[in-house]
């Protein structure tokens, strides 16, 4: 293989993944969770290393946050980006809810399809 | 214990952004967060409902591996343990992966460069015919394989192994992953009476680990690595020149090398044998005796056999064999190793199982980055515990000794 024509690594073994669950969409949900536990876990080590980084350097962020006040506007922030990350979290109980509110079954949208069907 | 074990950086490493390492550390501390945190339920669980179960079902106790297999999987604790070991080792092939396709031709020029430096030979053979052991299935499930498809030689493979494998073992083999080879070669030093070797081979290298430590400890030596992974050698050349060591390098297969006959006086595999077939293990044992000259010996590490253990530590060692890709992980514990040297040509008071000390605490000695004196103290004082990676305080080895007058 010469430099110029390096084709990406290949990402899948070979060798018929085994199943651990009764339900197969677990397995990918586990996977699912795990990635994502990954990403927190770089998170946070992102931030331990910019606070390391910066006290090296002479600078005590990691002092700077313990002892910083929050304002009111910095709290209604914080507060709010917590909420809407919540809701998109739970976006689906949303919809749920929202189709309640608007007596949305599966048997009305069936209906709509014939409807349209027919002109 | 808090595992903090650091790998070595090498000229031919794959480089890491903050995050790839970030990712790749997470995988490693998964992989000792399950070995810590929920390997030891799985006793509990077995003993308290899952053998109460299979009772209940089938009007027996369970007797052997297979029945506690069968009793275990349908118990949601062993899925999920199953099912997050797995994942992790997707995951760490996966941040290992991304560093390589990152770096692209970089590290290619970089290992190039490394391997001029090394002076030792480097065979590839490009009519090779990968063992189907081999080629078949990813073992341990890294994508490409170790010995690449339809023949490539990409070193990639090999980059992505040496830093993979290090995580895999989450650092216990040391910042070189290389205990084994070096706790071979101090039970040589120390219990073989004076022996020191002018010709080894190591059988089934990969990257060659656990061969250099050969070269360090014998420099006079000449050291040979053979494996059936082109991309392997490749890369093992190139790493060994990274370290200044001027290793030999080919890619043959441990059941016929070209080897003359009596060519070495010690050939050595660490964690090889369980990687081959029914058919091959025995071979591997005659071209030892073929290559060994009178006075040599046969050193190979690897695991003990089942017949050393009880069927719970047995259920837990196999579920490689079900959920890594080692297809042969659990069929060669129920082999007889000491016949298959005996059949080799070994004499019968020649051959015997023992245990090479780990050599981790030199690690902590030296100082490497991460290797605590505490953490090295509690590995190597650590009893055997199934399902941990690397058993307690030592690695089994398989001696066997050529007579002089042989």
């Amino acid at each position: 293989m010469t430099e110029t024509d390096l084709k990406p690594m290949i990402r899948s073994a070979k060798g018929k993944r085994p199943g651990f669950y009764d339900t197969p969409a677990l397995d990918q949900m586990m996977s699912m969770i795990m990635v994502l536990a990954g990403e927190v876990s770089v998170l946070a080590d992102q931030i331990d290393l910019i606070q390391r980084a910066a006290g090296a350097t002479g600078l005590d962020l990691a002092g700077a946050m313990r002892d910083f006040v929050f304002d009111q506007a910095a709290l209604e922030e914080r507060e709010a980006r917590r909420q809407a990350m919540l809701d998109r979290l739970f976006y689906l109980m949303r919809k749920e809810a929202a189709e309640a509110e608007a007596s949305e079954t599966s048997e009305v949208y069936t209906q709509v399809l014939d409807e349209i069907a027919r002109g | 214990m808090l595992n903090t074990f650091q790998q070595a950086e090498t000229a031919v490493l794959p480089k890491a952004t903050l995050e790839e390492k970030a990712r790749q550390e997470f995988a490693k501390s998964l992989k000792q967060f399950i070995q810590q945190g929920i390997l030891p339920g799985l006793g509990p669980v077995y003993r308290t409902r899952a053998a109460k179960r299979f009772e209940k079902e089938a009007g027996r106790e369970p007797v052997d591996r297979h029945d506690i297999r069968k009793a275990m999987v349908p118990d949601a604790y062993f899925q999920h343990y199953a099912a997050v070991n797995r994942i992790s080792q997707e995951l760490l092939w996966d941040g290992v992966i991304d560093s390589i396709d990152r770096e692209g031709a970089d590290l290619l020029a970089r290992a190039k460069q490394a391997s001029a430096a090394n002076k030792g030979e480097l065979r590839i053979d490009p009519a090779f015919q990968v063992p189907k052991y081999v080629s078949a299935l990813d073992i341990h499930c890294m994508p490409g394989g170790y010995a690449g498809r339809d023949g490539e030689s990409d070193l990639r493979l090999g980059a992505l192994y040496d830093r993979g494998v290090f995580l895999y073992a989450m650092g216990y083999t040391g910042p070189d992953n290389d205990d084994m080879g070096r706790s071979v070669c101090d039970y040589i030093l120390a219990r073989l009476g004076g022996f020191r070797p002018k010709r080894i081979l190591d059988m089934g290298c990969t990257v060659g680990h656990s061969t250099l430590p050969y070269k360090e400890l014998f420099p006079e030596a000449e050291v040979w690595g053979i494996d059936v992974g082109g991309p392997q050698i490749a890369y093992a050349h190139a790493r060994a020149g990274a370290m200044g060591l001027d290793v030999n390098f080919a890619q043959m297969n441990a059941e016929k090398t070209d080897f003359p006959d009596g060519h070495f006086d010690l050939v050595v595999s660490h964690i090889l044998l369980h990687e081959t077939s029914g058919k091959a293990m025995p071979r591997v044992f005659a071209e030892c005796h073929r290559v060994l000259a009178p006075g040599g010996y046969m050193i190979h590490a690897d695991l003990p056999p089942f017949d050393l253990m009880d069927p719970f530590t047995q259920f837990i060692l196999d579920n490689e064999t079900y959920y890594n890709n080692e297809p042969f992980w659990g069929a060669m514990r129920d082999l007889d190793q000491v016949k298959l040297a005996r059949d080799a040509g070994f004499p019968a008071d020649t051959i015997r199982f023992d245990t090479a000390p780990m050599a981790v605490m030199k690690f902590a000695a030296a100082e490497a980055a991460g290797y605590s004196q505490d953490a090295a103290d509690s590995v190597a004082d650590r009893d055997f515990v199934a399902g941990e990676f690397a058993p307690g305080g030592g690695w089994e080895v398989l001696i066997a000794h050529k007579p002089l007058d042989a």
